[in-house]
């Protein structure tokens, strides 16, 4: 164990190395004496020929790893010392590098556990959702994600491209505990479900193939989230019977936390042939792909089968045309989220790239101010791997302590991306947490870039001839000019990013500017809604249901106009801005190849005047009207635009479509007359979020009976102070009906800002980063350049040049990288913003204003931060400068 | 020293000098100058290869070190053969002659007249 000796008994170890080698040059000299040569003669060749000593032991040092060790705790030593010694380049780099890992690693642990473990299902990546799209241009729906017990039955049987397929419809079953009786929402899936889902339960077990049995004992399971509302976490409940819409039924099973597929209370198997707890009205289904097949060919499968369900049964569930398209799970669930994910990724990796190329340019820059140190070192018989080492230690020290403070970074910032991602973007039971591999993989890369960028400069500084680098290094400019293009390339790289980066920060920020400064066309200011929750008896089935619904409206509107605060009220299908109900519209004597679609909402009298919008024409829906429930209708702006381009359309007669379809309490066949045009408002779908000016026609609302009720009332105080009496007002009716959903349309159209608000944050949020950083990046290599020519410009100035001139050398020469910088991330904007169109609306993606904007603020920025090194280089006084170092 | 027999040499220092130093114990100094004899001056060892590996093989535990009066009667560090040394050696010098042998074999091929 000599090494253990060596490392405890250096100085012995030492001084044995240094008197063995001292032995050897002693017997030289004196074999050279003994030759016939003079002392003198005999120590210069001895010494010749033996060459440094120091380098000798440094290479017999070398062949003890322990050495190694110990160089090792001195090279980082060193490394920290000299990272002490220049705390603003170590807080810079460190600054930069952990900017950049805080927030990749945020960015790449939303992305991953969103697309790779959104659900805790089993190989969720290969489920697809099914929808019937109708292909034909005029007429009838759009599309359904419903789908009857023969399609499912058939499709489960036919297919040669699923795997499992399952079906789950929701559905309201009435518990009865024996005092009084009240919902519950349930979810009635294939008896396959929970195994096609491949969730172990808490609690019991799960449904099984045998509950779906002619005559099997009814069972349910229960989702654990109403398990702790409704009974406390209580475990004694499982295995109880509950009586379920009249039928006891078992509690045999309890799911865990994070399980909450198609968000219910309850799950109650389907029965045989999918009736029992039925499917009948229309189950959606989930299928899982076969590996390796394609989306097109499972939906060609399908619609191969369902073409031969409509050729059985012509009078059946199918337009003309029609297609079966299987989306992905996920996507079906991500919606517009999914591409905002995409460019978030973009814009990290964005600043990733930036921060970087920061420290690979404070690096590099350090290195070269460094050469005759190293030169230096080099000469007093350090060896090449030695200085390699030497070098990569401090760029390793960085790292590590840049990680350190990244991971800090993504902890916290994780936690504020997560309070700050809209609520209902991403699906329930996603959670979003650091993880291993992304942590693991952000750290990766920066301790990668910082070890490529501490050998570069580090084999540059070490190779090519010490000589010339130790007597000219600092009045010649020569050999450390070699990194002056790879610098400059640096920072233009980082000015183009950064360029791209603020551009989509424009645009997004004109987007969200176009989409919340919009006129909306409606006053949303203290106005309050609500939905109300009907108990069966308002079911359109049973006989009078209209009368009842319509009458409860009626009194409902009085009790609500004589509340204090409240200044008119109305009755809707909807509050606005949102507008999902939608016709066919036909106008007698007009055809039309395309389709005609119209927007229906059906309203009480002070609709108009309760959101101010207002007529144009004729009049509006009078009270009247209502009592009376006559067949008249006010249409919008658009409307008339659109349908009666050159006419007026009051008198006119239209027919909506969609009230034909013989389930809907709606009347049939029936042409409305137009008495009014009022002022188009914006509406918008859930799909996007892009205000659409889309044609409306107002109907009252006592000719159906089909539609939720929906209440708004505008107040004069604070809304919610009225809303908070609004279910007392509503029992008062009637006990039996409960208020689904409520709120302020202020606050519904705040929740409709927040997704692109969200991407809006935080894309804005790394181009400043990316700024600051393109800001020090610039101002550090500028500090460099002019610290470099400072000899120079002593030279210049003492043959006359004037402090203007040396000023506009200095910024001349920064300036060229950052205007160079420009023109290519201007290019690259071109070619990218066009990915990021489907997420800005109102603004073209190559908006003039958005990139003369970014092109004014980067020059502004560019000319300040070389501005401050080349004021310092023409203040310099050219006596010192010629003697400076 | 030229480039090809430093080449030559950093294969072989090790053998050579576990060849040398199983004469007897010595030195650092006699065991290059005894190399350059028996070799004629073809092999000039520097000392920045020599002291390496004789420290190397002193750290394999092939070569034994200790400190003795020298012929001038100055301490010096002497390296002596040890057991495993031996043995290695013994198996290389197998090795190295098998190896010549076969190159000897390949050169002395006959040769086409072309």
């Amino acid at each position: 164990m000599r090494w253990i000796r060596r490392l405890f008994q250096k100085s012995r170890a030492e001084k044995e190395l240094d008197k063995e080698l001292r032995f050897h040059l002693d017997r030289q000299i004196a074999d050279y004496v003994a030759a016939g040569l003079s002392p003198e003669e005999a120590r210069r060749r001895a010494q010749m020929e033996f060459g440094g000593v120091e380098r000798v032991k440094e290479e017999v040092r070398d062949t003890h790893w322990e050495t190694h060790l110990d160089n090792l705790f001195r090279d980082f030593r060193y490394a920290l010392r000299n990272l002490r010694k220049d705390r603003r380049f170590a807080f810079i780099a460190i600054f930069a590098l952990a900017l950049g890992i805080g927030a990749s690693t945020v960015v790449f642990s939303v992305v991953y556990d969103v697309f790779f473990r959104a659900f805790p299902y089993k190989e969720f990546n290969r489920s697809v959702v099914l929808e019937l799209r109708n292909l034909t241009s005029t007429g009838g729906w759009k599309s359904r994600w419903f789908f009857f017990p023969e399609e499912v039955k058939a499709f489960r049987e036919q297919n040669h491209v699923f795997e499992d397929m399952i079906a789950h419809a929701g559905a309201r079953v009435l518990y009865d505990d024996g005092k009084s009786t009240r919902y519950w929402s349930a979810e009635v899936v294939t008896t396959n479900t929970f195994d096609y889902l491949g969730v172990a339960p808490l609690l019991g077990r799960t449904i099984a193939q045998a509950d779906g049995r002619p005559g099997a004992p009814p069972v349910f399971v229960m989702n654990y989230r109403f398990w702790q509302a409704e009974f406390g976490g209580d475990p004694k409940v499982l295995g109880t019977t509950f009586v379920l819409n009249g039928e006891p039924t078992t509690l045999v099973g309890i799911m865990p936390p994070r399980f909450d597929a198609f968000g219910e209370s309850i799950w109650l198997p389907a029965g045989p042939d999918l009736s029992g707890h039925s499917l009948r009205g229309g189950a959606q289904i989930v299928a899982r792909l076969k590996p390796g097949i394609s989306v097109a060919t499972a939906g060609a499968d399908l619609d191969a089968i369902a073409q031969g369900l409509q050729k059985a049964n012509p009078d059946g569930a199918y337009p003309e045309k029609f297609a079966i398209v299987p989306e992905n799970f996920l996507d079906y669930f991500l919606r517009g989220f999914k591409k905002a994910l995409y460019a978030l990724l973009a814009a990290v990796l964005m600043l990733l790239l930036i921060a970087c190329s920061n420290v690979a340019n404070l690096l590099l820059a350090r290195a070269t101010m460094r050469e005759r140190e190293i030169a230096l070192r080099a000469a007093l018989g350090a060896t090449r791997g030695r200085l390699i080492r030497q070098l990569l230690a401090e760029s390793f020290v960085l790292a590590v302590m840049a990680s350190g403070a990244g991971c800090v970074l993504a902890f916290f910032g994780l936690k504020m991306v997560v309070a700050l991602i809209p609520a209902g973007t991403l699906p329930k039971e996603t959670v979003i947490q650091m993880n291993e591999p992304v942590l693991l993989l952000a750290l990766g890369v920066t301790i990668l870039t910082t070890l490529l960028c501490g050998l570069a400069p580090a084999l540059h500084a070490v190779g090519g001839d010490l000589r010339t680098r130790l007597s000219g290094s600092s009045k010649g400019v020569g050999g450390s000019f070699r990194h002056g293009k790879l610098r400059g390339g640096l920072v233009i790289g980082e000015v183009a990013l950064s360029v791209v980066l603020l551009i989509g920060a424009g645009l997004l920020m004109r987007s969200f500017l176009v989409l919340t400064r919009v006129d909306l066309g409606f006053n949303p200011r203290n106005v309050l809604y609500f939905t109300l929750d009907l108990p069966p008896t308002y079911n359109t089935d049973v006989p009078g249901s209209r009368e009842r619904k319509n009458a409860l409206t009626r009194q409902l509107l009085e009790r609500m106009r004589a509340l204090p605060g409240v200044t008119s009220v109305s009755e809707s299908m909807q509050q606005p801005p949102l507008d999902y109900s939608w016709s066919d519209t036909i106008i007698p004597g007009k055809t039309h190849s395309d389709r005609w679609e119209t927007g229906i909402e059906s309203v009480s009298e002070g609709y108009f005047q309760l959101l101010g919008v207002s007529l144009i024409r004729g009049r509006l829906i009078s009270q009247d009207d209502v009592n009376a429930a006559r067949d008249v209708t006010v249409v919008n702006e658009a409307f008339s635009r659109r349908y009666f381009p050159n006419e007026d359309p009051i008198g006119h007669k239209v027919k909506l479509e969609v009230l034909d379809r013989a389930f809907l309490d709606a009347p049939h066949d029936t042409y409305f007359e137009i008495v009014g045009i009022v002022r188009d408002r914006k509406t918008r779908d859930f799909e996007s979020s892009m205000w659409q000016n889309f044609p409306q026609a107002f109907i009252p609302y006592s000719v159906q009976g089909f539609s939720w009720r929906s209440f708004m009332a505008r107040t004069s105080v604070n809304p919610n102070s009225v809303l908070k009496n609004i279910p007392q007002v509503v029992s008062a009716l009637d006990p039996g009906v409960q208020i689904s959903a409520s709120g302020t349309l202020e606050a519904s159209l705040q929740a409709l800002y927040r997704g692109p608000q969200f991407e809006l944050v935080m894309v804005s949020a790394f181009a400043v980063i990316g700024l600051l950083l393109v800001v020090i990046g610039i101002f550090s290599v500028m500090a460099y350049t002019v610290s470099l020519r400072t000899h120079e410009i002593g030279i210049r100035m003492a043959l006359g040049a004037q402090q203007v001139s040396v000023l506009r050398l200095m910024l001349l020469s920064g300036f060229r990288l950052v205007a160079a910088g420009i023109l290519i991330g201007l290019a690259a904007s071109f070619a990218l913003t066009r990915l990021l169109a489907s997420q800005i609306s109102g603004v073209s993606t190559t908006d003039p204003w958005t990139f003369a904007a970014v092109v004014t603020i980067v020059v502004a920025v560019g000319l300040a931060a070389c501005l401050l090194p080349a004021r310092r280089a023409a203040r310099v006084d050219p006596l010192i400068a010629l003697r400076y170092e | 020293m030229s480039e090809a027999q430093s080449e030559l040499l950093r294969g072989t220092l090790d053998l050579l000098i576990l060849k040398v130093v199983a004469l007897g114990p010595s030195h650092g100094y006699a065991i290059a100058q005894r190399l350059r004899q028996i070799s004629k001056d073809f092999f000039q060892v520097h000392q920045g290869s020599l002291y390496p590996a004789l420290h190397r093989l002193e750290d394999r535990g092939w070569l034994l070190a200790e400190w003795k009066e020298s012929e001038t009667g100055r301490e010096a560090k002497f390296y002596s053969l040890t057991k495993k040394g031996r043995k290695e050696m013994d198996a290389e010098v197998v090795n190295w002659e098998r190896l010549c042998d076969a190159v000897g074999l390949v050169l002395r091929a006959p040769q086409k007249e072309s």
